[in-house]
């Protein structure tokens, strides 16, 4: 079996591939950062629960919170994920049917996260003793959801592993022949409880700068989460880059020119912002963790590109230009982050407003 | 085929998506009715100075937040990955055709987060005009996701002009987008009027639970009525070919449908009883009780329009199997496996033969069955059918079966499937092997020296088929048969007597004999038997008759004769069940139960009831036979044209098509035809036609005199024959058939093969009627009985069908044949008296 055979056709384009590769990895950009908050916020709040005597003011905030993340990170996970289907359909509908038992069970594990986390928000002062096993209850389902997007993510690039669909066709399959797959997965967990920490920091500095001294205290601890998390994905990150086949990480060219200088740059807002953690600057810390999660997003894509480059490019998409629903679209999407932003501005002062 | 498939087994067949779909479909409606609902009831408190109503509008709105954010909008994402699992080819066109659709619904899902959540959150902590442009902002967003979404799911039912154009907006604003949009606005209201009894019942205080109540009434019936308007307009928008299939065509879509109609009015009177009964007993009950009734309406809506798509997922596009409808061609050229990328079996041989059917089966059926599961299960279906009935249902998917996409493969995948369905996915209904008990009968001696008189004795019909009503239940049997009988005095100058003389006959059978008396007709004797005599236990094809003549008390001559009867009716080829007798013939009850179900199905009749109340179902009661004198109901089809016009339209085209349901297969418990024209090599299409055109020759008949549904059989029938439809002429079953002259013209040797489409005028002219040409003989008395000619080759007895002949001449040839005319003439003649030819030498020389 030919595994290049196995690589189904794709469908046309409406608009030449650049604008897909636009969208695809500004939402992906948006759904990461809140994904990480929402995984990072989990771990936290678990670990504090597990290993605390007392339960940190930190967590009553991630309670009330945790539901919106999660919406958040479904609603900001749609949009890069319609787009992937876009670029690279044909291979993570494929990937998605060989591990399907796994893939679907991302929705029912989802669903129960969410109770979880509406139950953990609503009931807070009322489940006493079971706020480990709730807040555990939440990470483990948020990790083992991560575990098996990983998973698919490694999956639909590696062709080469498909043929095992005809011994297992009922959808069972993971990548476990990824010798990637767990530091993958683990550079996910640690990042996001660096950026969950982070977000924790940033709350504080800004209820700091809006008065509540009480908040300046904290951020030390939320700072903690940051540094020894990001500490730690530096080696985890190594591991995930040395397990890299070596035609990816010695790629030349064009790419491999785009590719050492975003991991560079990558690594050196990660190291910047690791410097600016121990400090507890934590704006600073928060700029530059975006230009490194920026930055190492683009490092991904460009592993993508290069792992699929045997099997397929995005230039090779054929398109049959129509470019109105396009312009449609960029034309509500404006209007609707107008909107939320009008809506942000319209609840902001809510708290000054008295019902009549 | 562009995919490989996910094998689900049981939970295949459209489980899962049916489970997602239609909670997410619920929840989603709710999630836009029920915005309007949260802003116009938070009016009316603030209208009325309520705090009592505010109060419930928020613990309403909380209630809405939970389900509709948690449940609703991750059922929605379950959705996309369902669909993408299980129908991943479909799925990607239907994303790259509206991937800014989707975009922009993105758009729209995320403001509705956002104003949802402040809503919830800012009740009590923002003036209330401000309060009120969150809520008016959620539901402006929540509708403008359903006009979106109406959108692509409309396009799926009704592509409409982007078939042809491909323009995002041609397939936007598809036929049936304005209906669809109204529809579903208006369910969506009468949605949030379901779930707004669920919360105002539990109300405390119970003037504001009645009051709140009964606001909630308002919000399900008016919207019902025109719920049921948009409804009508849904309907006539959709195309002819749609309405016909969704509305008259396909029988799976009627208990839907009738769920739809009758639970409008039940939702309705539900609706009433909310309104006017006030004791919590009954109306916390039946507050759930319309929730359960609402799922149904809408489960019910959404099974019809996805029933509508079928056989395909993007109506005329891409079949269910994900094969586009363009492509269909070439793959049923090239073939499936040569075609698809996820095979392993590209050739098919002798040692992969099974493996290559399950990989077809998997492509093919797994897209829409379950193997063993509670939806659309293939077990059962494929169980009903032997390989030769499997082939024929698969050859005929589509135009006989619209419910179906067309085969998309090669004949030879066809076949392999077929087996794969029926011996390996199940335990297949092969045949028991046949097991012929040879048997050799002694014809009556006949001393041609001293013998005054010949009797020569036939049956009207060779080939009788029964259909056991007593043990089956079911009664479509061919008129008994009528035996007749010449007398024959031998002399130079023989004559034939009918006066004087009685003739008698005696057929053996395991339920002890039947005796009678033939009576004169003509230059005959006659008796048509009451009913079909009944096989022997021991099948044979035939039983025994002995005729016997008497004059003045004593037998002056005898004969025996052999009347051809088969119980080999092969219904269960499609139908299942098992055989009756033996494992190798006989309608078993499990079988005509099965067709009668079918019958009640597609004809509204029911049959069945009868059946299990151990009545006989008389087929001719409805539908007319003239071989058995039955009128039949006015308007239908006669039996015969219903029979072949119907089952053409299913079987396999080939020539052995009759034996799907004949008796006439070598392989079968009767044996092949074992006339004369048989062992020459001869079918029965030689003589009949194909099935199709024997199908089209009846059904035109009906068509002149406007019987209902022969215009749709011979549409469905015009491209299957060999014949061109319009050459094919009408004939009256029975009554019209192929004449033995078209072939021996002047009863010359034949220079064709063919009778096919020239039938004899008149009845009289039947081969059964006709005489010699001095007007004397009958034609079976030399030659035998039709599809019984001299000289038979019947697989259990080399005599039995030539017992007359090798009485009186010691060989199996028509009577008086190689010059033989001493028989009865005693001397030789020089005269061909009886028909041209006659004094010529036999040329189909038995070994």
């Amino acid at each position: 079996m030919i595994p290049a055979q196995l690589v189904p056709t794709p469908d046309l384009l409406q608009v030449p591939w650049g604008w897909f590769q636009l969208l695809l990895s500004t939402t992906f950009l948006l759904h990461l950062l809140v994904m990480n908050i929402m995984l990072g916020w989990a771990i936290i709040a678990f670990c504090n629960h597990a290993f605390k005597q007392t339960i940190p003011a930190e967590n009553q905030l991630i309670s009330q919170k945790l539901p919106f993340t999660i919406a958040f990170t479904v609603n900001f996970g749609v949009a890069p994920l319609l787009f992937l289907q876009i670029l690279y359909g044909h291979f993570i509908y494929t990937s998605s049917v060989l591990m399907a038992v796994f893939w679907l069970s991302v929705i029912a594990f989802l669903i129960l996260a969410y109770s979880a986390a509406y139950i953990y928000n609503l009931q807070f002062t009322r489940l006493s003793g079971l706020h480990t096993l709730v807040s555990g209850i939440i990470a483990l389902l948020l990790l083992i959801i991560t575990f098996l997007f990983t998973n698919n993510m490694s999956l639909m690039v590696s062709p080469e592993s498909w043929v095992r669909y005809f011994d297992h066709p009922q959808g069972m399959l993971l990548s476990f022949t990824d010798s990637t797959l767990l530091p993958r997965f683990l550079h996910s967990v640690f990042a996001s409880v660096a950026v969950g920490g982070l977000s924790l920091g940033l709350y504080l500095d800004w209820q700091r700068r809006h008065g509540n001294q009480a908040a300046s205290a904290r951020i030390p601890s939320a700072m903690n989460w940051f540094v020894y998390a990001t500490i730690g994905n530096f080696g985890v990150g190594t591991w995930y880059f040395g397990g890299l086949p070596a035609a990816i990480r010695t790629v030349t060219g064009v790419a491999g020119a785009f590719l050492l200088g975003f991991l560079l740059a990558g690594i050196t807002a990660a190291i910047l912002s690791l410097i600016y953690g121990r400090q507890h600057r934590v704006r600073h810390a928060s700029w530059a963790t975006l230009a490194a999660i920026t930055c190492m997003t683009g490092v991904r894509e460009l592993v993508r590109r290069q792992t699929l480059a045997p099997w397929f490019s995005t230039s090779d998409l054929e398109v049959a230009p129509q470019y109105s629903p396009m312009i449609l679209f960029l034309l509500i999407f404006a209007a609707g982050l107008y909107l939320v932003w009008w809506m942000i501005k319209l609840v902001l002062p809510a708290d000054k407003e008295v019902r009549s | 085929m562009n995919y490989p498939v996910w094998q689900l087994d049981a939970f295949g067949g459209g489980l899962l998506i049916a489970i997602i779909a239609i909670i997410h479909v619920y929840i989603s409606h709710f999630a836009v009715g029920g915005g309007l609902f949260l802003v116009l009831t938070e009016m009316k408190g603030l209208r009325e100075g309520s705090s009592e109503i505010l109060a419930y509008t928020r613990r309403h709105t909380k209630f809405f937040l939970l389900l509709t954010m948690v449940l609703g909008g991750m059922t929605g994402v379950g959705i996309w990955f369902t669909i993408a699992l299980l129908s991943p080819a479909a799925t990607s066109s239907l994303i790259h055709i509206f991937v800014f659709a989707f975009a922009i619904e993105w758009v729209f899902f995320l403001a509705e987060i956002v104003s949802l959540l402040f809503y919830y959150y800012t009740f009590d902590r923002l003036s209330p005009r401000k309060h009120l442009i969150l809520g008016w902002i959620y539901f402006g967003c929540a509708w403008a996701s359903l006009f979106t979404i109406n959108g692509i799911i409309d396009f799926m039912l009704t592509p409409g002009s982007w078939l042809t154009d491909n323009n995002f907006w041609s397939g936007f604003f598809n036929p049936t987008f304005w209906p669809a949009l109204f529809f579903r606005t208006f369910m969506a209201l009468m949605i949030a009027g379901l779930f707004g009894f669920m919360t105002s019942v539990n109300i405390k205080e119970t003037t504001l639970r009645h009051k709140m109540v009964r606001y909630c009434g308002l919000w399900l019936l008016p919207p019902l009525v025109l719920l049921l308007g948009s409804a009508l307009w849904y309907k006539t928008a959709l195309p002819p070919a749609l309405q016909e299939m969704i509305f008259n065509r396909a029988p799976e879509m009627k208990p839907f449908l009738a769920l739809f109609i009758w639970l409008s009015p039940l939702i309705t009177a539900c609706g009433l009883a909310m309104a006017v009964l006030r004791p919590q007993g009954v109306r916390r009950p039946l507050a759930w009780l319309l929730l359960l009734l609402g799922f149904l309406y809408l489960g019910s809506f959404e099974f019809i329009r996805e029933g509508g798509r079928r056989p395909y997922l993007i109506h005329d596009y891409m079949y269910s199997t994900s094969i586009k409808k363009t492509d269909l061609p070439q793959v049923q050229k090239t073939g499936l496996l040569a075609s698809a990328r996820w095979v392993k079996n590209r050739k098919i041989t002798p040692e992969n033969r099974m493996d290559a059917g399950k990989e077809l089966f998997t492509l093919l059926c797994l897209p829409c069955h379950s193997a063993g599961g509670p939806l659309n299960d293939i077990l059962p279906l494929a169980r009903r059918f032997s390989p030769a009935g499997m082939r024929s249902f698969l050859a005929t998917m589509g135009p006989a079966n619209p419910y179906m996409p067309p085969f998309a493969g090669t004949e030879e995948e066809q076949a392999v499937l077929a087996d794969y369905l029926t011996t390996g996915l199940v335990q297949g209904i092969s045949d028991n092997k046949t097991h012929i008990r040879k048997e050799t009968i002694a014809p009556i001696p006949f001393n041609e020296e001293t013998a005054e008189y010949l009797l020569l004795a036939s049956a009207d019909k060779g080939m009788i088929l029964s259909s056991e009503p007593e043990q089956s239940g079911i009664d479509f049997s061919f008129a008994p048969p009528t035996l007749r009988a010449q007398v024959i005095l031998r002399g130079t100058a023989p004559s034939v007597l009918t006066e004087d003389i009685q003739v008698t006959y005696r057929i053996d059978t395991d339920n002890g004999p039947l005796i009678g008396n033939m009576i004169p007709s003509g230059t005959a004797f006659e008796a048509n038997l009451a009913a079909i005599p009944t096989v022997s236990k021991d099948f044979r094809p035939y039983l025994l008759a002995k005729i016997e003549a008497v004059k003045d008390g004593n037998i002056i001559t005898s004969t025996r004769l052999k009347i051809g009867i088969s119980t080999e009716i092969g219904c269960r080829n499609c139908h299942g069940g098992p055989w009756r007798q033996q494992g190798r013939t006989g309608l078993s009850r499990e079988t005509a139960a099965a067709i009668l179900a079918i019958h009640d199905k597609r004809s509204k009749t029911q049959l069945s009831q009868e059946f299990a109340r151990g009545q006989i179902v008389v087929c001719q009661s409805c539908h007319a036979d003239s071989s058995r004198g039955a009128a039949g109901q006015s308007g239908l089809l006669n039996l015969s044209a219903a029979m072949h016009g119907f089952h053409a339209v299913y079987l396999y085209k080939d020539n052995n098509s009759c034996a799907f349901c004949h008796a006439n297969s070598a392989e079968g418990a009767t044996g092949k035809l074992e006339d004369l024209h048989g062992t020459l090599g001869l079918e029965c299409t030689s003589c009949h036609g194909t099935l199709a055109d024997h199908a089209i020759s009846l059904l035109k008949e009906e068509q002149q005199a406007q019987k209902s549904g022969s215009s749709k059989l011979l549409i469905l029938l015009a491209d299957k024959g060999e014949v061109a439809s319009a050459a094919i002429k009408g004939r009256k079953p029975w009554d019209m058939e192929p004449d033995c002259l078209t072939c021996h013209k002047g009863f010359q040797p034949p220079d064709t093969s063919t009778a096919f489409n020239s039938w004899n005028a008149d009845k009289k002219d039947l081969f059964v009627h006709r005489h010699s040409e001095d007007g004397v003989l009958l034609c079976s008395s030399c030659h035998g009985t039709q599809h019984s000619l001299y000289p038979t080759d019947n697989p259990y007895s080399k005599e039995a069908g030539n017992l007359q002949p090798l009485q009186y001449q010691n060989n199996p040839y028509p009577l008086g044949t190689n010059r033989g005319c001493a028989v009865c003439h005693t001397v030789a003649m020089e005269d061909e008296l009886h028909h041209p030819g006659s004094l010529g030498t036999f040329r189909a020389r038995m070994e």
